[in-house]
Order: C-alpha cells, then sequence, then structure tokens
C-alpha cells in the first residue's frame, strides 16, 4: 500500500466530535464542490440526516443558480479552486512570518496585544479568552440563554436548531446562501428566552473556537418575546486569510416586543470576496437594528435586510462603507414592509478614496395592504480623490396605501470650507481631513461599544494616511 | 406594424431623401429585430408592455399631423416640417436625426425613427434672439390610429428662444398609439426654453424620448407635462458636453383614472463645470400608478459639476402607487449631488389646519395639491406656456 500522509488530527478534534478517526482515513481538504465533498463535511461533523440531505439539495440548487449579473464583477470567482472545509488544526498550520507585512504592521499601530493578533492572523486560537467566556457562560446558562457556535447547537439543541434553520434565508434565496447552506461550518448560534434582557454585548471572538472566523459561518439568533440582545461579530483590526471568498448566512428572528442588535465590523484583507446574506425577521412590535461597517476586502456585497412581519416591527440599518484602493464596497439594506403600520429607516455613509468605489443598493419594498408604513433611507457619500467612485441605486416597490417613502442622498468631496477652518487653527491637512472622516461617520462610531469606535477612529486615520492597504 | 413595404412607401416615405427612407427602412429592420422588453431589464421591471400590440395600430391618419404658431420669425430662422426639411436642409437635419434619440435604442425608439409622421423642425441661426415662444401643436383625430410627431430643434451659437409643444387629442377618449419625441442641440452660449405638454386620448400607449446636447455655456429649461394616456413612457435626458452648460429640467404630471405614467431621466455630466437641476413632480389619483427612475451620471473628468435631482410624489388617494428610484453614479470628487425622493399622502396636519378654518375638505386638499405644484409651475420658462398649463392642471384637479 503506498504510503498515505497522516493528518495530524488536533487533540480538541476529538474532544469536539467524540469520534476517533480511524487511521487510514485521510481527510484530505480537497479543492473543489461536489456532492462527495459535501457529505464528507457532513460526516465529519457527524450531523444528522436531515442536515445532510439540506447540504445535497442546497448544493443542486447552487449549481442550477446563475451568478448575478447586477453590483460588483464577480466573474473571477473560481468555484472549483476553494477549500470548502478544512479542520481547525489545519487552519492554523500558517506561522506568524507568512503574513504579509503590511497586516503585521496594521497590528502593530492599532495597538492589538499579540495574543490577540496572532488569532486575528488565523494563527492561533484565541485561549486567552477562555476564563472570560467561561464565567460569561455560566451568567448566560442561569438565566437560560444559549450562546454557542452553530455546529454544536446542532448536536446539543436539535430541536430547536432544526426549527428556526434556513427559515428565515432558505438555501434556494440566492446563490451564495445555496453556497453557504451546502458547505456551512461554524458561526454562532444565540438563543434569548421570554423576557430575558442580556446586558453585555455578545461577541464572536469570546468564543474559543477559531472557526468562528470562518468562510461559511452560519449565525442564527433568536429572539424571544421581550427579550434584548447585542450581538458584536468581527473587530476594526484586518483579519487575514488566504481564503478568498467569505460567504455567510446571518438568520435573525426578533419575536414579540423583542430587540435585537447585531453589529459587524469587517475588516478582511483585500483579497476577500465577501458575499454575505444577513436577514432578520421582526414580529410584532419587536425592533430588528443591523449596525454594520465594511472596511476591508476585494468586493463586499451585502445588505442586511428586516422583514417586517407583524404590526408595530421596526427595522434599522446603519450602514458605513470604506473603499480604498482596489476595493468595491457594494452595501446598503433592505427594508421588506409585510404588515401594515412597520416602520424603517436605513443611513448609509460611505467614503472613496484612491481609486476605490463604493455603492449603496437598497430596497424598500411594501406589500399590497401593509398600509400606514413609514421608511426613510438616507445615504450620504464622500469622495477623497477624484480617481475613486460613488454609486447610488435605491429602489423603492410601495404597493400599500397611506405609505410615506423618503430618500436623499448627497455625494460631496471633503468641504473646502471645513478643511480651511482646521487648517486655519494650525491643523495640519492630513490631519484635518481626517477629523473631517471621522466626523462623517460619526452617527455610526456612537453606536458602537467604546472600545470598538476608538478602534475604528483609529484605523480610519491609517487608511487616510495610505499607509495601510 | 405594417406588412408590406409598397404601403409606406406610399403613405409617409413619399416624395422624402434617399438617406431618409434608408434610415426609416433600417430602423423598421431594428424593430423587427430587437426583442420585446422583458420584465428583467431594469427599466422595464415595472412598467408593462406585454399587452401592447403596435401593429393593432397600423392606419395612419390622413388629417394634417400639425400646424406650427409663429409670428415675426427673423431672418435665417427655419421653422418646417421635418420632412421637407429633411429634403430642403438636409446638411442640418440628416446629421443630427435620431443621433441623439438613438433609433435603435429599443423598438418603440425605431418604431418612432422609422415611421415618424409629420413633426416639426426649427433651427435659430447664430446670434439670433427670438422673443415670441414658438408653438408647434401635433393632432390627432381618430381612434386606433398610429401618430408619431418628431421635433427637432437646432439652437446656433448665442442664439435665444422659447418653444412649446402640445399634444392634443380631438377626442379625449381616444385609443392608438402615439409619440412625441424631441431632440434639441444647444450651440454654444444658447439659451432655450422648452415646454411640451402632453394631452393625447386617455386609452393611448405613448412612448416619448426628449433628449438634449449642451454646448459650451448653453442653458436650457425643458418642462414636461404629462397628463394623457393610459400608458405613458417618458425619457428626458440632458447630456452636458460643454464646460459651463446648465441644464434645468422640470415636469409635473397628474395620474387619475387607471392611466400609468412612467418616467426614466439622465442626467450626463460629461465635462466639468456643469450644471443640472432637476425636479419631477407628481400627483396621483385613484387606481393610478407612476414609476419615476433618474439617474445622475458624472463621468471622471466632470469636476466641479453640481447636480441636483428630486422627484416628489402626493399620492391622494389609497389605491394609487407612485414608485420612485432616484440613482447616482459619480466618477469624480469635487462635485456637489443630491438627490432625494418622497412619496406620500397628503399632510393630514396640513389638511387640518386648512379644515379648522372652515374649509371644506374637498377645497382644502385642491388647495393643497395646487399648492405642492405652485413651486414648480414658477419655473415654467414663459408666460404663455404657464398659462396653458395652469388651466389644464385647474381642470384636472377639479
Amino acid at each position: 500500500m503506498a504510503t498515505v500522509p497522516k493528518v495530524e488530527v488536533g487533540t480538541d478534534y476529538k474532544e469536539k466530535y467524540g469520534f476517533f478517526v480511524p487511521e487510514e482515513y485521510v481527510f484530505k481538504a480537497k479543492r473543489g464542490l461536489n456532492p462527495d465533498i459535501v457529505k464528507e463535511i457532513s460526516w465529519m461533523k457527524q450531523e444528522p440526516e436531515w442536515m445532510t440531505k439540506m447540504r445535497l439539495r442546497s448544493l443542486e440548487i447552487f449549481r442550477k443558480k446563475p451568478m448575478p449579473t447586477w453590483g460588483a464583477d464577480l466573474s473571477v470567482i473560481d468555484f472549483e479552486n476553494i477549500f470548502y472545509y478544512l479542520k481547525a488544526s489545519d487552519k492554523q498550520s500558517k506561522t506568524w512570518e507568512d503574513l504579509p507585512p503590511d497586516i503585521k504592521a496594521t497590528y502593530d499601530r492599532l495597538g492589538v496585544p499579540e495574543a490577540e493578533r496572532k488569532f486575528l492572523a488565523g494563527v492561533s486560537a484565541q485561549y486567552e479568552s477562555e476564563v472570560v467566556y467561561h464565567s460569561l457562560q455560566e451568567e448566560l446558562t442561569k438565566k437560560g440563554v444559549i450562546f454557542t457556535d452553530t455546529d454544536s447547537a446542532l448536536r446539543d439543541h436539535p430541536d430547536l436548531f432544526k426549527e428556526y434553520f434556513g427559515t428565515v434565508i432558505p438555501p434556494a434565496d440566492n446563490k451564495f446562501s445555496a453556497l453557504n447552506t451546502a458547505v456551512w461550518s461554524g458561526g454562532s448560534f444565540i438563543y434569548v428566552p421570554k423576557g430575558v434582557r442580556v446586558d453585555i454585548p455578545l461577541q464572536a471572538y469570546f468564543r474559543i473556537n477559531a472557526e468562528n472566523m470562518g468562510q461559511f459561518e452560519r449565525t442564527l439568533i433568536i429572539c424571544d418575546e421581550g427579550s434584548f440582545v447585542h450581538y458584536i461579530e468581527g473587530c476594526t483590526a484586518p483579519i487575514y486569510t488566504t481564503d478568498s471568498l467569505h460567504s455567510a448566512v446571518v438568520e435573525i428572528i426578533v419575536k414579540k416586543n423583542a430587540r435585537c442588535r447585531y453589529t459587524t465590523i469587517q475588516n478582511w484583507s483585500t483579497n476577500v470576496f465577501n458575499l454575505v446574506t444577513k436577514r432578520a425577521m421582526a414580529y410584532a412590535d419587536a425592533t430588528m437594528e443591523w449596525v454594520d461597517g465594511n472596511l476591508g476586502s476585494q468586493i463586499t456585497m451585502k445588505y442586511p435586510s428586516v422583514y417586517l412581519m407583524e404590526p408595530g416591527a421596526k427595522g434599522d440599518v446603519l450602514s458605513v462603507a470604506f473603499a480604498g484602493k482596489g476595493q468595491h464596497q457594494d452595501a446598503g439594506g433592505k427594508m421588506i414592509h409585510v404588515a401594515p403600520n412597520t416602520t424603517s429607516t436605513i443611513t448609509s455613509k460611505s467614503i472613496s478614496k484612491g481609486g476605490g468605489r463604493t455603492s449603496y443598493r437598497g430596497h424598500i419594498k411594501i406589500y399590497p395592504g401593509a398600509n400606514n408604513c413609514k421608511s426613510f433611507v438616507k445615504c450620504d457619500a464622500l469622495l477623497l480623490d477624484d480617481e475613486s467612485r460613488s454609486d447610488t441605486y435605491p429602489y423603492n416597490d410601495v404597493d400599500a396605501e397611506n405609505v410615506t417613502l423618503g430618500h436623499e442622498a448627497t455625494v460631496s468631496k471633503v468641504s473646502d470650507e471645513q478643511l480651511f477652518y482646521l487648517m486655519s487653527r494650525g491643523i495640519p491637512r492630513g490631519e484635518a481631513e481626517t477629523m473631517i472622516v471621522n466626523g462623517f461617520i460619526e452617527p455610526f462610531t456612537k453606536e458602537l461599544p467604546l472600545e470598538y469606535a476608538v478602534e475604528l477612529n483609529r484605523l480610519i486615520q491609517l487608511e487616510m494616511e495610505g499607509s495601510v492597504g | 406594424m405594417v406588412s408590406t413595404e409598397a404601403p409606406l412607401e406610399d403613405l409617409i416615405f413619399r416624395g422624402e431623401p434617399d438617406w431618409l427612407r434608408e434610415n426609416r427602412r433600417s430602423a423598421l429592420e431594428s424593430y423587427q429585430r430587437l426583442p420585446a422588453p422583458s420584465k428583467t431589464d431594469e427599466e422595464w421591471r415595472r412598467t408593462d408592455v406585454s399587452r401592447l400590440d403596435p401593429s393593432a395600430f397600423s392606419r395612419f391618419e390622413k388629417a394634417p399631423a400639425h400646424t406650427t404658431m409663429a409670428t415675426n420669425l427673423p431672418k435665417g430662422v427655419i421653422l418646417e416640417s421635418l420632412p421637407v426639411a429633411a429634403r430642403d436642409y438636409a446638411e442640418l437635419v440628416q446629421p443630427r436625426l435620431f443621433s441623439l434619440a438613438q433609433a435603435h435604442r429599443d423598438r418603440f425608439t425605431a418604431l418612432q425613427a422609422a415611421l415618424f409622421t409629420g413633426g416639426i423642425f426649427l433651427y435659430v441661426p447664430d446670434g439670433v434672439e427670438i422673443d415670441e415662444p414658438i408653438t408647434g401643436r401635433h393632432f390627432s383625430h381618430e381612434s386606433g390610429t398610429t401618430v408619431q410627431p418628431h421635433t427637432l430643434i437646432v439652437a446656433g451659437k448665442n442664439s435665444k428662444f422659447n418653444y412649446l409643444d402640445e399634444y392634443i387629442a380631438e377626442h379625449d377618449d381616444e385609443a392608438g398609439y402615439r409619440s412625441g419625441s424631441t431632440e434639441i442641440f444647444l450651440g454654444e452660449g444658447s439659451q432655450v426654453g422648452y415646454v411640451a405638454v402632453q394631452k393625447w386620448g386617455r386609452n393611448v400607449w405613448h412612448f416619448s424620448d426628449q433628449r438634449a446636447e449642451l454646448g459650451k455655456d448653453a442653458t436650457l429649461r425643458l418642462f414636461n407635462v404629462t397628463l394623457g394616456g393610459k400608458f405613458s413612457k417618458t425619457r428626458v435626458e440632458a447630456s452636458l458636453a460643454g464646460e459651463g452648460s446648465n441644464a434645468e429640467l422640470k415636469a409635473i404630471y397628474f395620474a387619475s383614472g387607471e392611466q400609468f405614467f412612467d418616467f426614466h431621466t439622465l442626467q450626463e455630466h460629461r465635462v466639468g463645470n456643469t450644471r443640472s437641476d432637476l425636479l419631477f413632480k407628481g400627483a396621483l389619483q385613484d387606481v393610478s400608478r407612476t414609476v419615476y427612475a433618474g439617474l445622475i451620471r458624472i463621468e471622471k473628468h466632470a469636476a466641479r459639476s453640481d447636480a441636483y435631482q428630486a422627484n416628489r410624489n402626493l399620492v391622494l388617494s389609497d389605491k394609487a402607487k407612485a414608485t420612485s428610484i432616484p440613482m447616482l453614479e459619480i466618477d469624480n470628487n469635487d462635485v456637489r449631488c443630491t438627490h432625494g425622493a418622497t412619496v406620500g399622502p397628503v399632510d393630514p396636519e396640513h389638511l387640518f389646519y386648512l379644515r379648522s378654518r372652515g374649509i371644506t375638505e374637498a377645497t382644502a386638499k385642491r388647495m393643497l395639491i395646487q399648492g405642492f405644484f405652485g413651486d414648480v409651475l414658477d419655473r415654467i420658462p414663459f408666460e404663455h406656456a404657464r398659462k396653458l398649463v395652469e388651466a389644464e392642471l385647474e381642470s384636472r384637479i377639479g
């Protein structure tokens, strides 16, 4: 028998999945996508049969759906040349030395602690946070809150999981949600019981599992009646990955009187295609808030949406995009008013620099019978030089009665007057521009927890100096 | 439309120069070749033409299609029927006709280029100013016919004049296929006021392209009024091709009954130091529907451009529906662009205020509609047209 290279199965692997990989079996992460790979992923995770079937069905859908012809240019993605599943141990095979210098420099400049840097760079998992995570878990468990990774949730809470998984974003929703459903791995699962308020924001990187930064993460949040939770994913420091495609799906259910806030700060390295489907269902008098910041990636296409299902539901999207050289941020939001007396707002702020392109793309849909709805969209774009580009594509479909709909957008450069004012007070030009940009996105930063806001401001400063990316 | 070539030759091609006949034939080929607009095409996603069969209206009207009214035209000004001008002033007409409206753009512009009937050509030489507005009136007399007038306006350097196109149906309940397209070429420093008032019958299909190209320091004040048709699709497009040019594009529409109006606008800033200002205001009654989609495009080197775009819809009935899609594509940073769109009912507070002063609900509503249109009516470039539009609107608000 030919010598088969042995796979280093991480010790945690056994604990996590509770089975032993027979010696003769070699799970090698293959490139490309076919039913066998999907079956293997499901088998490796020891998933129930319904999930395996769902994955296979999604793969079919993914294959049948055409590539979107609108938005950013996606023709360069080679689906056959992508690893669709990597074990955690494979992921950490990189070393600190392999990282591109600019990423390392950014960590230095941002003042990210050494251990955290390695985690962000995908070099190691963040074991340091284990303690914090455990004490948090105790408190949450007391309240009946479930906060875990999505794979564990499928294993430990199968009924709850099956009831909601894929109900907000079915596999056939779009090509990339089908892809995600076929090969998903990692992500967060949160269940907040009736009337429970989770006071501290739950952050993805509290969890020790390295997979939460995965390519095809799958997040499911269920806020039961009258509950509240704030979930934060990502961070301001650039996340280095060699994977070129990131296609996550986030599903949220906000029941009667509940409120959910989901904050994302995404700063993928600039080789990444970031194609994410995020959607929430808000029921009677519930509130869903997306706070969405997009800084990194080569191409981002992301339109967090809220389906306003019952009267009194409220949806809110606050989005910031920063596109530097070679980047295209195609972001925005969608508000689907299904029930009467629902309200929504979308606020978008975008900044383009050094030939970058930002596009706002939004959709307000008000179904027949969803009377007395109100919706307001405001987009502001700042162009920092004459190589950059900004587009606004708002789509509005109103089929109901007595609806008030407003849309406003402005595109401008840094105002000469503001610049003059600051410079006349002895502030150098570069610094003055940075201050103006920070002021421009202030409605966004003030919605962030303090440490994130500080980091974001620092990052904008770096981007403005042109020392990064 | 018409199956054999012979009747066409007889009906409308007769007496026309070879180049025009050739253009018409090629446009007709495009019409037959081009696919029907599909629902997946963004421009037609909300605009349903699947029930339109232009060949159902293959008759042309025999009565004169248009008259022009102008007094004391200065020397050198040409005001002529388009087919005659194509023969007598080919050097002016040939390079321009359908160069802006783009005969092969879609089925309907192709049909317009192939079968335009009559139409008006206006040429105002360099430096000529005309005080009195020139009026072109286009008529339809019968149901079931096709009427496709086309206006071509050429403004010489530093010329200055106002022009009004009126599209008039003899009977308000006429059905048929109608158009009313206009191409305006503005020479350096020219100032043109253009008003189009569309009052075709309430059962017609109407397609129109109004497109202008502005040279250096030219100023266009365009005003579109859409009232007629069961289906009306209008494109209003200004191409700012010369530095210092300035386009003001305004429109009002009043839709009632089962009317459907579609407006697509383009403010194309091709060079720097240009300005465009667009305001489309509409009121909707009954079960009418309107679609507005506008685009501001600022090209790479068009620095110091200033563009404004707004669409305001007043929805007077619970069953009426207005869709508004204002878009921007900005490729230069040294610009100022603002756009806005609103769709909403009459403000209940305004209504309450008037009611509390003893004004009946119907009167109060009428006053609010008049007020809504008031600021844009003031922008109609000349008195004659303003009075006409005010009277038309008055009779419809009722």
